[in-house]
């Protein structure tokens, strides 16, 4: 069992290029990273995300396709004025096409992820009239609820296709935000620490994100509390590390992508529809690790 | 018989609307930090949440947010701040509204 696991491994390790995209998870409220914004105290938000991140372009003969789909859920509460707790539980469905033995296979599984739960406390904030700063470092640990010994008829499912780790792995970072009625500028600094589990590790992942969210609509701001349109254009830049399998480092996996992701928010008091899509512009991957096509969005918010 | 008592209720009613309109309080509250509809609703609901609150309006492009209060309801700075302070903005200005009829 252990043998077949660890060959399923082996040729799914250059799948890690796919990491840059999804390792870091989508919890708060610029479209694809978090904002220092307020949770009021008691108080509840409600984020769910559509999904879709394709990676197709494969350097080797493999001729690797993969593509993630599914839901992202994100509960915030309010605990007091300043420190918010989120939780995160993604549902997604996992696929993977690719050449070997000379004939095309698929591989795929879906299942309820990994929770992640976050902690954040506003640390700064200064308020003047319609406009606010805040600057909010956040922690966090992943637990492993998804499964992770998925298998198909040909063996443990590769580790980029479990819903699951298997590991409980940590994560931190700050986030900052400026807050006009005409734009928001959000930035978050994030790392995650990826831990071993079934003797196979994550590289450990940073990454750099910063949004801009421009008030469309209305274009003259009249009196009482009007819905806003945005236009969002946010850019991410993330590293990862080498995987790991069995101690030894991965020559084809993580590497540095910068994704530039425009997008639409609509605001209202009591709810935001909202969609983006991750482009890569930039990705410096190693070896044959897989290449990111892109990663749509698209969700909604919900206060109470 | 009929036609009494529907006037007798009519008129109870419009005396009970208009008592409650010439007994309710408003104020004005500035508040800072409001920069999007989204957020200005964990306003509202902290405000409305105080016992005696009728209704809240918010007016984004000037941070102004009136409170209205039923006749006798305890609402004073302290009770504002408190409110949008768990709400996570800076109460920065708070004044009672002069009733028309009573100059309250």
């Amino acid at each position: 069992m252990r043998t077949a696991g660890r060959a399923a491994k082996s040729h799914a390790a250059p799948l890690a290029g796919l990491l840059l995209a999804a390792a870091l998870p989508v919890w708060g409220a610029p479209i694809t990273f978090n904002t220092a914004l307020p949770v009021q105290k008691g108080g509840w938000v409600l984020r769910e995300q559509f999904v879709l991140n394709k990676n197709a372009d494969d350097p080797g003969p493999a001729n690797r396709d993969m593509r993630v789909s599914g839901l992202v859920s994100v509960l915030g509460y309010g605990m007091t004025r300043d420190f918010a707790l989120f939780g995160v539980l993604p549902y997604l469905d996992r696929k993977l096409d690719l050449n070997a033995a000379g004939q095309r296979v698929k591989r795929s599984d879906e299942g309820i992820g990994d929770l992640t739960l976050i902690g954040r406390y506003t640390a700064y904030t200064a308020d003047g009239r319609g406009r606010t700063v805040r600057i909010a470092p956040f922690l966090g640990v992943k637990a492993p609820t998804g499964r992770d010994n998925a298998r198909d008829s040909r063996g443990a499912l590769p580790n980029e296709v479990q819903p699951g780790s298997g590991s409980w792995d940590f994560l931190g970072g700050v986030v900052a935000t400026y807050q006009t009625l005409d734009y928001q500028v959000d930035a978050q600094l994030a790392y995650k620490a990826n831990r071993e589990a079934n003797g196979f590790r994550f590289g450990n992942v940073g990454g750099l994100d910063v949004s801009l969210q421009y008030r469309l609509w209305p274009q003259e701001l009249g009196g009482g509390l009007p819905a806003f349109l945005y236009g969002v254009l946010e850019a991410n830049l993330v590293r990862a590390e080498k995987n790991r399998s069995g101690g030894i480092k991965d020559p084809d996996s993580g590497g540095t992508a910068l994704f530039l992701s425009p997008g639409l928010q609509y605001v209202t008091r009591k709810w935001i529809l909202e969609a983006g899509v991750q482009i890569p512009v930039a990705q410096d991957l190693n070896g044959t690790a897989l290449k990111n096509d892109y990663v749509f969005t698209a969700g909604f918010r919900i206060n109470f | 018989m009929t036609g009494i008592w529907r006037g007798t209720l009519l008129a109870l009613v419009g005396a009970l609307i208009s008592a409650s309109a010439f007994a309710a309080q408003a104020y004005k509250l500035r508040v800072d930090g409001l920069a999007c509809p989204f957020c200005a609703y964990g306003v509202e609901k902290q405000l409305k949440a105080v016992q005696g609150v009728e209704k809240v309006d918010v007016d984004l492009k000037t941070g102004n947010v009136t409170v209205t209060v039923v006749e006798g309801a305890v609402f004073d700075e302290a009770t504002a701040k408190k409110a949008v302070t768990d709400a996570g903005f800076t109460l920065r200005g708070f004044e009672k509204i002069p009733g028309p009829e009573t100059g309250k």
